[in-house]
């Protein structure tokens, strides 16, 4: 009786220390395809399927860290030792600062051709997929689109202050948005530009989402959000009289800053074939529509289908910039942010 | 040379040192206890002078101060429910007070940043009551609402240890005033509550101490305190500024523990023997209706409100197939990692209670207290350690779940040492001089009369360990490998996204899981 027990105790520790060289070892011997190993700083839902079907069709098995910007910290962090193959990102900036530490790999594939040139890397370790524009969301009960500011710059005009809503400097699109500005208007006057919009906003806010809400709602007569956000209020029940104006369109105008979400190929990836299987086969236009169609951005392709509410990026004037230009500005936007007196948090 | 380490060796323990194997696992284990600790303190120091000067300048006043009022409003708040509840409930005619007595306690199952997620579906920004009276004037995002809710959820720790005091106190005080010719005011002003005082004081340091290490709720409410300050910024590009600032929160949370240290002293002098009688309660009168509403109040707030929103999202959720075969592997994942972290513990903390209590000396002492600093501090400076240590050091094991158990066990060995000391502390050594004397061998008296003994502490000591790990997010949130994501990281996932209906089936079976050992959790104050 007592030797049972005394046998059950080591049984049990055998159990343990096994247990814990099969768990340092899960999942690394799953599939003979071998595995892919996704940093994925997007809304999850958004990408999931996507990954579920890449997982059906190739037998690789995907593994998904999914974040937020933090994300682009633990690639640096994990340079010495490479865990992610892709990184799946909503920022060109965030992406293109990757590239500049050297963190990203070269990518030569042909069906990168797809995309616009600005909206990729030129060594193609990075590529957009889907467009982020930066749009006004205005509500049309109390405000027509004539009456609707025009350009950026007159945000900055005291007769808007109260009207609009912005969110707090740190939102990753507001902050790309903002080193997109400092390359076109030069530091000085974006730090002027965001002090008096600052001022000026009715409300400054945490996401978006609370943007396209309450402008839907008619808390404020317009803001600024990313197009998809319009595109989603559009199909709210309550508070769906909203339209979107283009920004900076007239000839002499800036155009519309467009930031993209896209693929990222990391620099040592342990899986470096599967990621370039995978990078390919999101390029083909089939997933290309469906990466933007589940969050409503507009694909980059003009040729791939999209949703039918969105203008499509050859509709109107892209802010003529390079995003793979955006890495330096991007990452001490925060800084100049912070300067102009927006907080980063709320 | 030999012959001197084998003196010193017998004077240290006290001319009663325990088998070499055992210390050794002992010592191993308290140093890896306090490894990553040790190393987020030398890269906070290394920070250099730069660094913290800018630190000191600018983050770390505000985070002192959004930290601190926090801890003392909910400090106080927590003290105002806790004490009232566990004196109505205990002292006085309050309708249904057996009932109540029990219920009280049960928002102790609920996660705080699992209750942060059932108000934020009520009083978010979108949410229910928003949707109802828009402009209804409650921000949840805000100082006052993580002081509420932190307030509900922790409220039971001062709730639990003021009604142990309670229950065993001394009535004779009180008729002694009386009869002196005390109104009951002021008896309760004068004596009971002057002599509940170490009760409310160890409560109180134990809702402080949770308000310092908490990182769930205060994050899902934007609210930044020093932890959610210390994960975003891991996040951003300064680890250093992350070590810095956890060496503020080590600072703090050490202050606290001296505390608590110091008021446990002086409770020794505290009261002499209970004569418990059954004295009738005390009558509220016209108070009692008020009393009462009170008390539903808090229960509604803290536990009805919470579980009647989970259910009907879970529902919502369940019906839009939220229950998918993902879930089932995030479950299975959730399971796996607690289940080793309660194994570990377990089996690691039998050598170091051992060894206190078979073999007690300064020795075994300093082990006990080094094993104990995970335990009080809060996780996300242990996954900073970890990812410290893992990330520069053993980059093989960097990014496996050993990591993630590891940290775990180092959180939540403690639990297992409570409960098997507890135990063992039954076992009369007279039982290991009995086996001796027949001719066992020192092994064979643990393997053949200690623990079979000891296995009901054991046992209680993995549930607990297994319920803890399960509920952890921070450690979790920072250590988890690609694809094995926990439920509680669901929770945080799904939340944050906004897809409530999606975290809430999570949240109502971890709710159910810790619930399981609630036994033993109550009794243990």
């Amino acid at each position: 009786m007592i030797l049972l027990k005394s046998k059950k105790l080591i049984f049990l520790l055998l159990v343990f220390i096994f247990g814990l060289f099969i768990l340092s070892g899960c999942g690394r011997t799953g599939s003979p395809e071998g595995e892919l190993v996704v940093y994925n700083a997007r809304n999850e839902t958004f990408v999931k399927p996507l990954l579920d079907r890449f997982e059906k069709e190739t037998g690789i098995q995907v593994r998904i860290l999914s974040g937020r910007e933090e994300l682009v910290n633990q690639i640096i962090e994990e340079q010495n030792n490479v865990r992610a193959d892709v990184f799946i990102s909503n920022d060109a900036g965030a992406m293109d600062f990757l590239r500049r530490e050297g963190l990203l790999a070269v990518n030569g594939s042909a069906l990168l051709e797809s995309i616009g040139g600005q909206f990729r890397a030129p060594d193609g370790s990075w590529v957009g997929l889907s467009a982020r524009s930066r749009v006004l969301i205005y509500n049309k009960d109390l405000i027509s689109e004539e009456e609707m500011p025009q350009t950026l710059q007159e945000l900055a005009d005291p007769a808007w202050a109260g009207r609009f809503m912005i969110t707090r400097g740190g939102n990753s699109s507001m902050v790309t948005h903002v080193a997109a500005l400092r390359l076109v208007w030069g530091d000085d006057a974006t730090r002027e530009w965001l002090s008096a919009v600052k001022d000026n906003a009715g409300a400054i806010v945490g996401g978006h989402t609370d943007i396209r809400q309450a402008v839907g709602a008619g808390e404020f007569e317009f803001g600024l959000v990313n197009n998809y956000y319009y595109h989603l209020q559009l199909e709210e029940t309550t508070g769906s009289n909203v339209g979107a104006v283009y920004p900076d369109q007239g000839p002499d105008d800036m155009g519309v800053f467009v930031n993209v979400a896209g693929l990222a190929l990391i620099n040592g990836a342990p899986n470096e074939e599967n990621a370039r299987r995978f990078i390919d086969w999101m390029l083909e236009e089939e997933q290309q529509a469906e990466f933007s169609y589940y969050s409503k951005e507009t694909p980059l392709n003009s040729e791939v289908r999209t949703v039918e509410e969105a203008r499509r990026i050859d509709q109107y004037k892209v802010m003529d910039l390079d995003l793979a230009d955006l890495g330096p500005l991007w990452n001490d936007a925060r800084a100049l942010i912070e300067e102009s007196g927006l907080d980063l948090g709320i | 040379m030999r012959i001197l380490s084998l003196h010193t060796r017998q004077l240290i323990w006290r001319g009663n040192p325990p088998g070499l194997f055992l210390e050794a696992v002992a010592l191993a284990t308290a140093l890896v206890m306090v490894i990553p600790i040790i190393y987020v303190l030398v890269r906070g120091i290394q920070g250099g002078p730069g660094r913290w000067l800018a630190l000191l300048d600018g983050r770390i006043p505000l985070l002192l101060w959004n930290t601190l009022s926090l801890t003392v409003i909910v400090t106080a708040g927590a003290l105002l429910i806790g004490v009232g509840a566990a004196w109505l409930v205990n002292r006085s005619d309050l309708p249904g007070r057996s009932l109540w007595q029990w219920i009280l306690a049960l928002p102790l199952v609920i996660p705080p940043y699992v209750g942060a997620v059932s108000f934020i579906i009520i009083f978010g920004p979108r949410g229910v009551v928003q949707n109802i009276v828009s402009g209804f004037p409650f921000n949840i995002y805000s100082f006052g609402g993580a002081a509420l809710l932190l307030t509900l959820f922790t409220y039971p720790y001062v709730y639990l240890v003021v009604g142990a005091a309670l229950k065993r106190f001394n009535l004779n005080y009180e008729e002694a005033g009386m009869m002196a010719g005390l109104s009951y005011f002021k008896v309760l002003r004068k004596i009971t509550l002057p002599l509940l005082r170490p009760a409310m004081g160890a409560g109180a340091i134990l809702v402080a101490l949770y308000v310092l290490s908490d990182f769930g709720l205060v994050a899902m409410l934007r609210y930044t305190t020093f932890t959610t300050a210390i994960y975003y910024q891991m996040g951003s590009f300064d680890r250093m500024s992350a070590a810095v600032l956890s060496v503020v929160l080590i600072f703090l949370t050490l202050v606290l523990l001296w505390l608590e240290y110091r008021t446990r002293r002086r409770q020794r002098f505290f009261q002499g023997n209970a004569s418990y009688s059954c004295t009738a309660p005390v009558p509220l009168g016209r108070g009692r209706i008020p009393a009462l509403a009170a008390v539903i109040a808090v229960v509604v707030m803290a536990l009805l409100l919470p579980l009647t929103i989970l259910l009907f999202w879970s529902y919502n959720g369940i019906a839009g197939g939220a229950l998918d075969s993902r879930f089932w592997i995030y479950a299975h994942q959730s399971l796996i990692t607690a289940g080793f972290a309660a194994l570990g513990c377990a089996v690691l903390a039998l050598p170091l209670v051992y060894l206190k209590s078979r073999h007690p000396s300064l020795v075994s002492n300093v082990y006990e207290k080094l094993a104990l600093g995970g335990y009080a501090l809060p996780g996300i400076i242990i996954a900073l350690g970890l990812v410290f240590i893992f990330n520069q050091y053993l980059p093989g094991l960097y990014g496996t779940p050993v990591v993630l158990v590891l940290a775990y066990v180092i959180r939540f060995l403690p639990q297992a040492m409570q409960a098997e000391s507890s135990s063992l502390s039954q076992v009369s050594p007279r039982l290991d001089e009995a086996g001796r004397s027949l001719g066992f061998s020192p092994r064979r008296v643990v393997t053949g009369i200690i623990l079979p003994l000891i296995r009901p502490g054991i046992l209680a000591g993995m549930a607990l360990v297994f319920v803890s790990a399960i509920k952890e997010l921070p450690a979790t949130l920072v250590l988890r490998p690609p694809g094995m994501d926990t439920l509680a990281v669901r929770i945080w996932i799904e939340a944050s996204e906004g897809f409530y209906e999606m975290a809430a089936p999570a949240a109502l079976l971890i709710i159910i899981i810790s619930a399981l050992p609630l036994k033993w959790l109550i009794s243990k104050f």
